[in-house]
């Protein structure tokens, strides 16, 4: 005997999604349903705004332009060099945060007194606001009164004051700085985490194949760290692409526009010239880039790491 | 050559002992296993010798080389490690090669190695693979490739079948006594089983909390084991232990426990009749008994059978003797059922008697 379509419908979806599924579902749907507001819905406006020539100035009019918002993009200067300034302060802050992180882990790995008290201290920065963070070291970087200029000066390193953030040759190296001191704390906590997870048993085994401390560390420690070495870059790369609050804290993008990187840039073109749409395309391609990356970094450096 | 002797060694971890006042005389191209429940310190005597742990006081002499201080790659010895240890990120190749090419040997030579011992142990189709596409069993050969390939003077295993199943870990026991063999060359062995003890060594020590029992053939620790520890740590199912004390009545010395009593051959006799009176503990081993000769030995053990335990090629019995519940192992030819009367002969000659404070043998120690 054949079974009717309909019952056989219902019987295979009773199969698919059992009670437990079911049960699942109706528990998840209340985040569900709140993520859908305030997450999915906005990402696909935005996109939708980006095929708009949206502009707060003239709110009446808003005509479609296909992709005349990504042309207008893909074609200005300006935003090419912020593309640049943008890989320039990515490259250092993620080199920066990779080399100390792990120095800090393999210093935190070793038991020696202290131990404790120091990785919490090490934690600190990670711990502060961004905020704080951001003003904390603008006052360091002070032209007048700064931490920085005091310091360098009593130990007699310059001979006057230097205006540190309106020099527009240090502007991104200093701010990648305070971004990497902020950053550094969670790296080397992820890189340690993997380096205790590397089983004793392979240093021995290596101690007794004759490999000295230099090859135990090149032949066991480092591709054993890879898992962990993916995260922080794919999680940091991503964090310096899109960082916005130390440029908008301490710069504003200057001097003139030295420090005018992509976040800043769509920052100025939709909160103040209020051009919403070709905001959204250029935060579209900032976050196709970003993917990008991410997929480029685990394909190519993650099978040979 | 390499003989390893220890020379009153003691090792500390804080204020815990380790080992104490280690005396060994590792013989050259002996089999030597080292046997203990967990803790008792036989791992942290292997890494001694592999130079992986320092040691508190005492020296240890590699022929006649004070070794304490030597780092372990110029101790020429080689370690399997009961995790196995194989490098992750590192072809099966590379593994069997590594301690080769940290030891500069040229690319042919190494190569010529590698692939001898992968024949040998009949892992030459895996060498591209890494270790986590590898079986329990192959990674074991793996392991133990890696530590062949050298051919150092001294092999060191740390539990190397523990993580195997029970079939694969007695096919590999043979392999590695034929190894031995073959490499003849120094093994020590650290385990817990002792059926792994008894079927490779050539001589066993016994440890337990850092301390030496006994030090003997297999053949020794079992059948003259020093004390009730190492009486009771070997034997499958354990010796059958009955507290009890020594009479000598009639000129006869017995074991008396309530009314059980069993007589004691003339030549243990003479050695145990001045304990009269001491409150002692009698070993019998379940397979000391026999059933079909009771009339000869007179001895007997007669009760009731609780539980049979048919095992395939013989079968267990548990009974009662006085509360004390005991196994004994016998053929199976007579098929037992539970709550049978039996009338089980004792093999006298082969009765164990311990000192219940001191648990020495008062026969054999």
């Amino acid at each position: 005997m054949r079974s009717s379509p309909k019952r056989d419908i219902k019987f295979r979806l009773a199969r698919r999604f059992d009670y437990e599924s079911r049960s699942a579902a109706l528990f998840i749907l209340p985040v569900m349903s709140v993520l859908a507001i305030v997450a999915v819905f906005p990402i696909l406006y935005s996109f939708y705004t980006s095929f708009f020539n949206l502009k707060l100035t003239r709110p009446h009019r808003v005509p479609f332009v296909w992709f005349d918002n990504y042309i207008k993009v893909l074609s200005d200067e300006l935003f090419w060099a912020s593309v640049s300034r943008t890989v320039s302060f990515t490259v250092m802050s993620v080199a920066a945060i990779l080399v100390l992180s792990l120095s800090i882990a393999i210093l935190l790995n070793e038991s020696f007194r202290g131990r404790r008290l120091l990785s919490a201290i090490i934690l600190i920065p990670w711990a502060i606001p961004t905020v704080a963070n951001g003003l904390l070291w603008k006052w360091i970087y002070d032209s007048g009164f700064g931490a920085l200029n005091g310091l360098l000066f009593q130990l007699g390193i310059i001979d006057s004051y230097i205006t540190w953030l309106g020099d527009s040759d240090k502007t991104i190296p200093l701010i990648s700085n305070s971004f990497v001191w902020k950053e550094v704390p969670l790296a080397a906590i992820l890189i340690l985490v993997t380096m205790k997870s590397i089983p004793e048993d392979l240093y021995r085994a290596a101690k007794v194949d004759g490999a000295n401390v230099f090859k135990r560390f090149i032949h066991i420690t480092i591709p054993s760290l890879k898992p962990g070495f993916m995260l922080v870059m794919i999680y940091e790369t991503m964090m310096a692409i899109r960082h916005f609050d130390l440029f908008f804290l301490l710069t504003e993008g200057g001097p003139a526009e030295a420090s005018h990187v992509v976040s800043w840039q769509i920052y100025v073109e939709t909160f103040r010239n209020l051009s919403f749409g070709t905001g959204s395309a250029m935060s579209y391609i900032l976050a196709l880039v970003t993917f990008a990356l991410a997929y480029f970094i685990i394909r190519t450096l993650g099978s040979k790491l | 050559m390499a003989r390893i002797l220890f020379d009153n060694v003691t090792k500390y971890y804080g204020a815990v002992k380790a080992v104490d006042c280690l005396d060994l005389d590792i013989h050259d191209r002996e089999f030597l296993v080292l046997l203990g429940p967990s803790g008792c310190g036989k791992t942290t005597t292997l890494n001694m010798i592999a130079g992986l742990e320092d040691l508190s006081e005492g020296d240890i002499y590699f022929d006649d080389q004070v070794v304490n201080f030597m780092p372990p790659h110029k101790r020429d010895v080689a370690m399997v490690f009961q995790s196995y240890a194989l490098y992750p990120h590192k072809n099966v190749y590379d593994n069997i090669g590594f301690g080769l090419k940290m030891r500069k040997y040229d690319a042919a030579e190494t190569d010529r190695l590698v692939r001898d011992a992968a024949e040998r142990l009949e892992i030459s189709h895996l060498l591209q693979r890494r270790p986590s596409q590898l079986s329990g069993g192959q990674r074991q050969r793996v392991a133990l490739g890696r530590a062949m390939v050298r051919q150092p003077s001294v092999f060191l295993m740390d539990e190397p079948l523990s993580n195997l199943d029970a079939a694969l870990r007695i096919s590999m026991r043979a392999e590695i006594k034929e190894l031995h063999k073959s490499m003849q060359t120094t093994f020590v062995y650290v385990t817990h089983d002792q059926a792994e003890a008894l079927t490779l060594a050539d001589r066993i020590v016994v440890m337990k909390d850092g301390i030496v029992q006994q030090i003997g053939t297999p053949d020794e620790i079992y059948e003259h084991p020093k004390n009730l520890f190492v009486a009771s740590f070997l034997g499958n199912p354990p010796i059958n232990l009955l507290e009890g004390s020594i009479v000598v009545k009639e000129n006869k010395t017995l074991f008396r426990k309530g009314d059980f009593t069993i007589n004691f051959s003339a030549e243990v006799s003479e050695k145990i009749a001045q304990y009269a009176g001491h409150e002692v503990i009698l070993g019998i081993r379940p397979e000391d008994v026999d059933e079909k000769n009771a009339a000869v030995f007179g001895q007997g053990i007669a009760g009731l059978v609780d539980t049979v335990l048919p095992m395939g090629s013989e079968q267990y019995l548990s009974m009662h003797i006085e509360g004390s519940e005991v196994f004994f192992r016998v053929g199976k030819e007579l098929r037992h059922r539970d709550g049978d009367e039996v009338n089980l002969a004792v093999n006298i000659n082969r009765l164990h008697v311990f000192d219940k404070r001191s648990t020495l043998n008062l026969i054999w120690a």
